[in-house]
């Protein structure tokens, strides 16, 4: 199975590289075989990456030590579930199961479209398998082969990083690489108008549910991502604005940005350049993304040791692309002018142009950021990293922005506000946020930010509800249905903009779980089983943490490595305000392989915070331990948020339901 | 030996199976059946969602009498403009659908369901607003 995968790596290429000629020259001659052919090609490239794919899962769970990928990341102590994960574990197997979801998405694309859009079909097919073709010869050319042989078989392998050892490994990467590989179709689309010259919004009504669809991945992917880290790597945190975290975040917000400008091109015929320009950022962000987390550039500022090749490979062809992309806009731009000018300062058009200011604000400071130590080795030779004070000073106050206009946007007018609407509009959810701020202040909170952030969070939940009632109402009173019966048909009635509300919604629950870190606690204990240590909660609270015992799953034998794990496990019996809350399970793990040792923290949620329980060091003989003990208000409040998204994207994206919406209505309904 | 012989085989089918169109004289379209007609379909079925987009927003009270009256214009104009190209039995269901929608909500509108004082939208029959309670017929 592993030989024929390696064989199917190697015949992918020719293929993807014929398909992309044919594909090209049959558009542009017109002859519908060589098309044929070219989307044949799409098909066949998917079909190998599976026996690609299928081969590194075989050799993982085969134990097949000669090759260097499986002796890296894996072991013949290693669960199974790791070792199918093994495929997405480090760069070699990530870029193919890269370059594998690329594949299907496109397949998925092609045959869709095998009756309709043909004008762009060929040049879609021809863009698609031009980015496989690309990173097939990376796979192969740039020393990153997953089949790459040792030359001999090792025993056993060297296992794989334990902080992976998580069961968000099988879920978070793979969402992410979801979201990644769906918007190169929109991105093709983009390509194969700019060269068809069929400019008009029909390739964003085509793609727009693409659009939807690598959105809602990436965003579950981040919050998945965030919420591993809370578990796994045990600092009582969810984000650190690390390099990989933020080559994540950075196609995320220009996906954000690029959802809602489409929306001005549709509705007023605006911004047809920014989009072309945002649809080729983010679709080069999302190789970005690939190629910061699996090159190993910025880890190699640390590590001089790192072979860069791969990396300038992939800055050689995000650099083609984006000239490619920028002489067809260039070429195109009398096509390209607007049908409308901004009327006013005070419209939705406006609004939604600062909200893709300030996204972009922010893509361009988190990217520098980012980049912020290669930049400094290039000009000054020595590295300097900016760390999260950088970002937080920037970001925070941006972002704050970026969630007032999210309260306005959906409750200004389009073109021009009247002074009525303001008024009218504006006038309950304004009363919300000024409520909230005074509340707090007479509760007693001070902290700037995070008042103006929980002000700015109710403002944003009035506009939502705002809408949905006055929606409802309008719709119960004309077409006579029960309040329900009208919510429902609302929003099936236009899922896109009730199912943006929603996010919106949930992005405000995320800002205000957030601002919550404002008021972390934090104490540091020894114990001795039977003691006890207490903290308060910023909110009022007070924990009570009984360390009860300790027991170990050390085997009996100190060389016996024939276990993947050594576990400590403390019993920590947990109490609010003098009632028993939970038993929390703590965990110290050592891997003998790897000679890493790892954190399992235990966890309480109530509705308004978590009890976060670190063990720190634990002598085996005399059983005593150290905690650290946090409380971490409204931390559950980002989850949920992260959820409420999750809903609303899938609401905007569940595609309409054929069959009795399609009789005539009787009455109208919004 | 066996691995170099299925390596054989499959790259022989996979090649096979990517010519096989050429071959065959298979051809994919190149155009949609009737593309002009499909671009202005597309192009109409912008501009009627944008269209029910702004009645909605009128009835909600986000515009006035007068912006809407210009956006309406225009918006009617471009729906208006790829009527009469449009064709097709597809997605027609779905356009007469949306267009009996808007027309409905601008009878409402017009036939002073919405109060001219509150822009509440009242029911079918109404005669005072059940907003404001000004008489709709006075305005």
């Amino acid at each position: 199975m592993t030989a024929l995968g390696e064989a199917a790596l190697w015949i992918a290429l020719p293929i993807a590289l014929w398909g992309t000629v044919a594909s090209f020259a049959g558009g542009r001659l017109g002859r519908g075989q060589l098309v044929a052919s070219g989307e044949r090609s799409v098909h066949v490239v998917t079909a190998l990456l599976v026996l690609v794919s299928a081969g590194i899962v075989a050799a993982f769970l085969g134990n097949r030590y000669e090759y260097l990928y499986v002796v890296s990341y894996s072991n013949r102590e290693l669960d199974p579930y790791f070792k199918f994960a093994g495929l997405w574990a480090g760069q070699r197997g990530s870029l193919v199961f890269w370059t594998l979801l690329l594949s299907v998405f496109s397949s998925i694309a092609v045959f869709r479209n095998r009756l309709r859009n043909r004008e762009f079909m060929p040049y879609v097919s021809g863009t698609l398998l031009g980015i496989l073709a690309f990173l097939l010869v990376v796979l192969l050319f740039a020393d990153v082969n997953p089949f790459e042989r040792l030359g001999f078989t090792r025993i056993n392998g060297l296992g794989l990083n334990p902080q992976l050892q998580n069961y968000w490994m099988t879920i978070h990467p793979p969402t992410l690489y979801l979201g990644f590989t769906a918007f190169a179709v929109p991105f093709a689309f983009a390509v194969s108008a700019l060269l068809t010259g069929r400019l008009d919004s029909r390739w964003i009504a085509v793609t727009r549910r693409w659009i939807l669809l690598s959105w809602f991945f990436l965003t579950c992917g981040i919050i998945f991502g965030m919420r591993w880290a809370y578990e796994e790597l045990g600092w009582g945190g969810y984000w650190f604005w690390d390099p990989v975290e933020n080559a994540s975040l950075l196609p995320w917000l220009t996906a954000t940005a690029f959802l809602h400008s489409i929306q001005i091109q549709e509705h007023r015929g605006m911004l047809k350049v920014w989009n072309m320009a945002l649809v080729t950022l983010t679709f080069l962000l999302t190789i970005f993304a690939t190629f910061l987390t699996r090159s190993g550039l910025i880890e190699s500022v640390h590590s001089f040791a790192e072979n860069l090749r791969i990396a300038y490979i992939f800055l050689g062809f995000m650099c083609a692309m984006a000239i490619l992309a920028a002489l067809l806009i260039v070429h195109r731009l009398p096509s390209l002018r607007p049908d409308n000018q901004i009327r006013s300062f005070l419209s939705r058009e406006s609004a939604f142009l600062f909200n893709n200011l300030l996204l972009l604000g922010i893509t361009f400071a988190v990217a520098w950021g980012t980049l912020f130590p290669l930049i400094t080795e290039g000009l000054l030779g020595e590295t300097r990293n900016v760390g999260p004070p950088y970002f937080n000073r920037v970001n925070i106050p941006v972002g704050l922005l970026l969630l007032t206009l999210m309260g306005v946007g959906p409750i200004i007018a389009w073109r021009k506000a009247s002074a009525r609407n303001l008024k009218r509009n504006f006038a309950l959810p304004l009363l919300a946020g000024v409520v909230a701020l005074g509340v707090l202040l007479l509760m007693g909170v001070r902290h700037g930010m995070a008042l103006a952030t929980f002000a700015i969070g109710a403002f944003v939940l009035a506009t939502v509800v705002a809408e949905f009632w006055r929606g409802t109402r309008a719709r119960a009173r004309i077409s006579g249905e029960g309040v329900l019966r009208a919510v429902g048909g609302l929003v099936r009635r236009n899922r896109r903009r009730w199912g943006g509300y929603v996010v919106h919604a949930g992005v405000a629950v995320v800002f205000m779980g957030i601002a919550g870190a404002a008021f972390d606690r934090r104490v540091v204990q020894e114990l001795e089983p039977g003691e006890a240590m207490t903290v308060t909660s910023a909110l009022g609270g007070v924990y009570r943490l009984v360390y009860e015992s300790l027991s170990h799953s050390r085997p009996r034998v100190a060389e016996d490595v024939r276990e993947n794990d050594w576990r400590w496990t403390a019993l920590v019996t947990a109490y609010r305000d003098g009632e028993q809350i939970g038993v929390l399970r703590p965990e110290r793990r050592f891997y003998p392989v790897m000679d890493q040792s790892s954190t399992e923290v235990g966890i309480s949620s109530s509705a308004l915070e978590d009890l976060y329980v670190i063990p720190r060091e634990v002598d085996v003989d005399t059983e005593r331990a150290s905690f650290e003990v946090k409380v971490l208000p409204l931390v559950p409040w980002i989850w949920v948020g992260g959820l409420v998204i999750a809903v609303g994207g899938l609401v905007a994206l569940w595609p309409p339901s054929a069959g009795p919406q399609l009789r005539p209505v009787r009455r109208w309904s919004p | 030996m066996v691995a170099v012989v299925g390596a054989v085989l499959l790259a022989t089918g996979v090649v096979l199976a990517v010519l096989e169109p050429i071959f065959a004289g298979r051809s994919a379209p190149l155009y949609d059946e009737d593309s002009g007609a499909a671009e202005a379909k597309a192009r109409r079925r912008v501009a009627l969602v944008a269209l029910r987009e702004l009645e909605y927003d009128r009835a909600t009270g986000k515009l006035d009498s007068a912006d809407y009256e210009v956006l309406r214009a225009e918006l009617a104009h471009n729906a208006l403009a790829h009527l009469a190209l449009a064709g097709g039995e597809e997605e027609a269901d779905e356009d007469a659908e949306l267009e009996a929608e808007i027309a409905e909500m601008r009878r409402a509108l017009e036939a002073g369901l919405q109060c001219g004082a509150c822009e509440h939208v009242n029911r079918f029959g109404a005669r005072y607003c059940g907003e404001c309670g000004v008489a709709l017929a006075d305005l």
